[in-house]
């Protein structure tokens, strides 16, 4: 029952959040300098043509009227057409999706695959040139912004291709490895830092448990470094990087604007960026509404995965 | 250490050097007269052509060429769409889906159709076909009906004649008809509701339209049964759009794209030296220009001896060296490089001097004026920006610069009448005959400008007799006084060409490119590229 009560707060809060996004988006959209019919229509547009845009997207009512029938809409699951290409947004949106996906995907697997093994051997090797090299890594890809690294990239590449193209990207389906040899470098830039923050964070997590009286019990008990590590360290550790390996995955779906323009990548983020040059409203309005939503929905999996990692914190969390 | 130290000289030395290196604009030599480039015809056909262009068509008024208003689409249209008559090199009319013509007086034109002419579904192209086009854009709300100008009839002689009748003369008209929105579309179908130009493209060009997803790719495959003989030569042409100019760059670098359109006025020195990619500066008749809003907050520009007190201080040449890095040109109206053309160094603002601007504003009680330009962000315009900021500085006004995303400078400039903006820099496409981007001058016809610019009953009359005058030793003079009229006027400054540079890998095609190009379409002889095996 207690956990019935905190689901249900939960989703309350989530909708909350959720209602209050779509009116700072709807209002921030509407308020920017330049009509979608101006802007797309262009100057040489007659105000008829003007009118007919503005009638056919329901630009012409008030915006209150305009905001209700949207947020009717999405509740219905219709997120609205695309005023640029006539098409459901939905549908444009799952066009850009595999991108999106593909690109997240990537960057989450380096960095578990990588920064987590990273942040364990940094932690283990704390006091050796190993662990201070780990750190000076970590240290550089946290700092690094992905508009420099992404920009060296680019700038590299272009000399020295060695077989990966920039700025022709090929869907997955089309042809496999011309969609990896464009895909790869922009997971690179993603996965550095995203492996750097993993890394850095998995470290951190494991040096604090690492100094709990049962890792010194099971030391004193003779296991091994593997049973260690795997049984105890990993276990008590994990919290953290399930947090901020979400807080990647939720990243990176919300699209990942720098990488994907930088490398022409035809993903969401691109898309949305694109479509508030254009005052595309629609696309704007869905594309921030569901970034916000796979925020929420993933930060509530992480809550529910912490009680079954940790007992003692689902137990507190539904005695909250 | 010593490593370090030595690596750190080199870079100070390398980026002094680069620091002091005057920027020299490109030269090319045209191979023929009026191109840059032409496709070698000995190369075998075939290949798939990989471009990058910058932005794609602006879908909201749909793929129908007729409502095309923008270069891009033009481009992009071309493939698929034909016209009657075609630009050559130097501007010289040809021709297209028309074989030849007849003018019996200075307002009847007759086209002699082309015999073996298809659309892609495979039927014939006929007279009905072309008359119900015109008919069509005439009647339509495409912008391109003013600049087609002033049809009284058109008329089939018979299936493979027309006869288009003039309510005056209009010297343009077959420039006009050379763009594709008055390209011949597939009448029958669209009448019989077969055929939605607004969201299908079937016209009589070399190439179909495969695939098309907004803003990330086009692809166009060679029609079988086109008019002409071994052309298309290229099987296919695949067009990413790449909105990040440094991406472009890098793709034709690395080889990830065949040719791609630049719009980097230092491209040609980025790419020089890189391997197999080769550069071109091609001269558009595009062209900045500054607007001075006859609205504006304070009445600023009202007084006509301030308009021109600004137009004064212009230094065009020191724009385009300077803003456009030498590609761009001087222009007055009269686009730069057009056959006609003024001389933009002869306008009555370029003959006067700065002390003459600084009377003018003294004159007018504005000696103290200050007003903010706004501008748009896509490069060179902060440089054209920031060049004219510094030119008024030597008049003693200030201007404070405001940079803004297309979509807000749109706003800005056209959201309202009366507009609220004090100054705005802006380009216009220039077309393919001295004559026709001076319609934009009669507000009371464009109406886009009419929030800002008031009409002027003697310069309406100045761009009519231009357009009017016939081809002959009157056209120039007629150009020239158009010219002096606008410059009088100054509440839209003409300044100096908008360059592009198209970028191609030599080893990868053989592409054929004017020198100077009107309608912004880098791809208007793209059936006879040539893909090269690498």
């Amino acid at each position: 029952m207690r956990l019935i009560g905190w689901w249900a707060r939960r989703v309350a809060s989530a909708a909350a959040t959720l209602t209050l996004v779509s009116i700072l988006i709807f209002a921030a959209s509407r308020l920017m300098p330049g009509g979608f019919a101006e802007v797309v229509l262009g100057p040489f547009a007659t105000p008829e043509q003007q009118a007919e845009v503005s009638a056919r997207y329901g630009l012409d009512r008030g915006v209150v009227e305009q905001y209700g029938l949207w947020l009717a809409a999405v509740l219905r699951g219709d997120l609205g057409t695309s005023m640029i290409s006539g098409e459901p947004v939905t549908v444009e949106f799952l066009l850009r999706m595999p991108v999106t996906v593909e690109l997240t995907l990537l960057g989450v697997a380096a960095a578990a695959v990588i920064g987590v093994p990273l942040g364990i051997v940094t932690a283990v090797r704390a006091g050796g040139r190993g662990g201070a090299a780990g750190r000076l890594a970590g240290g550089i890809g946290v700092s690094v912004p992905e508009f420099v690294l992404g920009s060296l990239v680019v700038f590299v590449f272009s000399r020295f291709a060695l077989g990966l193209t920039i700025g022709g990207y090929r869907p997955l389906d089309e042809d496999v490895g011309a969609n990896l040899r464009s895909i790869v470098l922009p997971a690179a830039v993603l996965a550095f830092f995203a492996v750097a923050v993993t890394a850095r964070t998995t470290r951190d997590a494991v040096m604090g448990v690492l100094v709990e009286p049962y890792i010194t019990a099971a030391v004193a008990r003779g296991d091994s470094p593997f049973t260690i590590v795997v049984r105890h360290v990993l276990r008590n550790a994990a919290m953290p990087v399930l947090v901020v390996l979400t807080t990647i995955t939720a990243y990176l779906l919300g699209g990942a604007v720098i990488v994907e323009y930088l490398f022409n990548l035809p993903g969401v983020g691109s898309y949305v960026v694109a479509a508030v040059g254009r005052r595309d409203y629609a696309v704007v309005q869905a594309g921030v509404l569901l970034a916000a939503a796979v925020f929420v929905v993933l930060n509530m999996l992480v809550d529910a995965a912490t009680g079954v990692l940790d007992p003692r914190l689902g137990s507190a969390g539904e005695a909250r | 250490m010593r490593r370090i130290g030595t690596v750190l000289v080199a870079a100070a030395a390398v980026l002094g050097s680069a620091c002091a290196a005057p920027v020299v604009a490109p030269t090319v030599t045209p191979v023929a007269p009026g191109l840059l480039a032409i496709a070698d015809p000995a190369a075998p056909p075939g290949g798939v052509l990989e471009l990058q262009i910058p932005i794609d068509t602006g879908a909201a008024s749909g793929l129908d060429p007729q409502l095309a208003d923008v270069a891009v689409s033009w481009q992009l249209m071309s493939l698929v769409y034909e016209t009657l008559v075609v630009i050559g090199p130097g501007f010289r009319i040809e021709p297209g889906l028309a074989v030849s013509w007849e003018t019996p007086s200075p307002t009847e034109y007759v086209f002699h159709l082309r015999e073996g002419v298809t659309f892609a579904n495979g039927r014939p192209m006929d007279a009905a076909d072309v008359v119900g086009s015109l008919e069509r854009l005439l009647a339509g709300p495409g912008v391109w009906a003013t600049q087609v100008g002033p049809v009284a009839s058109v008329a089939a002689v018979d299936d493979r004649t027309v006869r288009v009748v003039l309510d005056r003369p209009y010297t343009p008209f077959l420039a006009a008809l050379a763009n594709t929105p008055a390209a011949v579309l597939p009448m029958r179908e669209i009448a019989a509701g077969t055929v939605d130009p607004a969201t299908t493209m079937l016209g009589t060009g070399p190439f179909v339209a495969e695939f098309h997803r907004q803003d990330v790719l086009w692809r166009f495959a060679r029609r079988p049964g086109y008019w002409a003989p071994a052309r298309p030569a290229a099987d296919k042409i695949i067009v990413s759009i790449v909105p990040q100019e440094s991406t472009r760059i890098a793709a034709l670098q690395n080889q990830s794209a065949d040719f791609a359109v630049l719009g980097n006025v230092d491209a040609p020195q980025l790419l020089a030296g890189v391997r197999g990619v080769v550069a071109l500066p091609q001269a558009t008749t595009d062209f900045y220009y500054l607007m001075l809003n006859n609205n504006a907050p304070g009445g600023k520009f009202a007084d006509p001896r301030v308009r021109t007190a600004v137009n004064i201080a212009m230094d065009r040449t020191q724009i385009a060296a300077v803003a456009t890095a030498g590609l761009g040109t001087p222009t007055g109206v009269t686009p730069a490089g057009l056959p006609d053309a003024c001389d933009p160094a002869a306008l009555p603002s370029a003959t006067a001097d700065l002390d003459e601007a600084r009377r003018l504003l003294a004159e007018a009680g504005a000696t103290d004026l200050s007003f903010t330009l706004t501008a748009f962000s896509t490069e060179p315009a902060p440089a054209v920006a920031q060049v004219i900021q510094q030119n008024l500085a030597r008049i003693g006004v200030r201007v404070t610069i405001q940079q803004l995303d297309e979509g807000s400078w749109a706003g800005a400039v056209y959201g309202e009448v009366p507009a609220r903006f004090d100054a705005a820099l802006s380009w216009f496409a220039g077309y393919a005959d001295a004559g026709m981007v001076a319609q934009w001058w009669k507000p009371e016809q464009a109406q886009f400008n009419i929030g800002f610019m008031a009409p002027d009953a003697g310069l309406t009359a100045a761009v009519d007799t231009a357009l009017a005058a016939p081809e002959g030793p009157g056209r120039p003079v007629a150009l020239r006084e158009l010219c002096a009229a606008v410059d009088r006027d100054a509440q839209m400054i003409p300044l100096v060409t908008r360059p592009v540079v198209v970028g191609y890998r030599a080893d990868a095609v053989s592409p054929t490119v004017f020198a100077t190009e009107g309608y912004g379409n880098v791809l208007r002889r793209a059936a006879d590229f040539r893909v090269l095996g690498r």
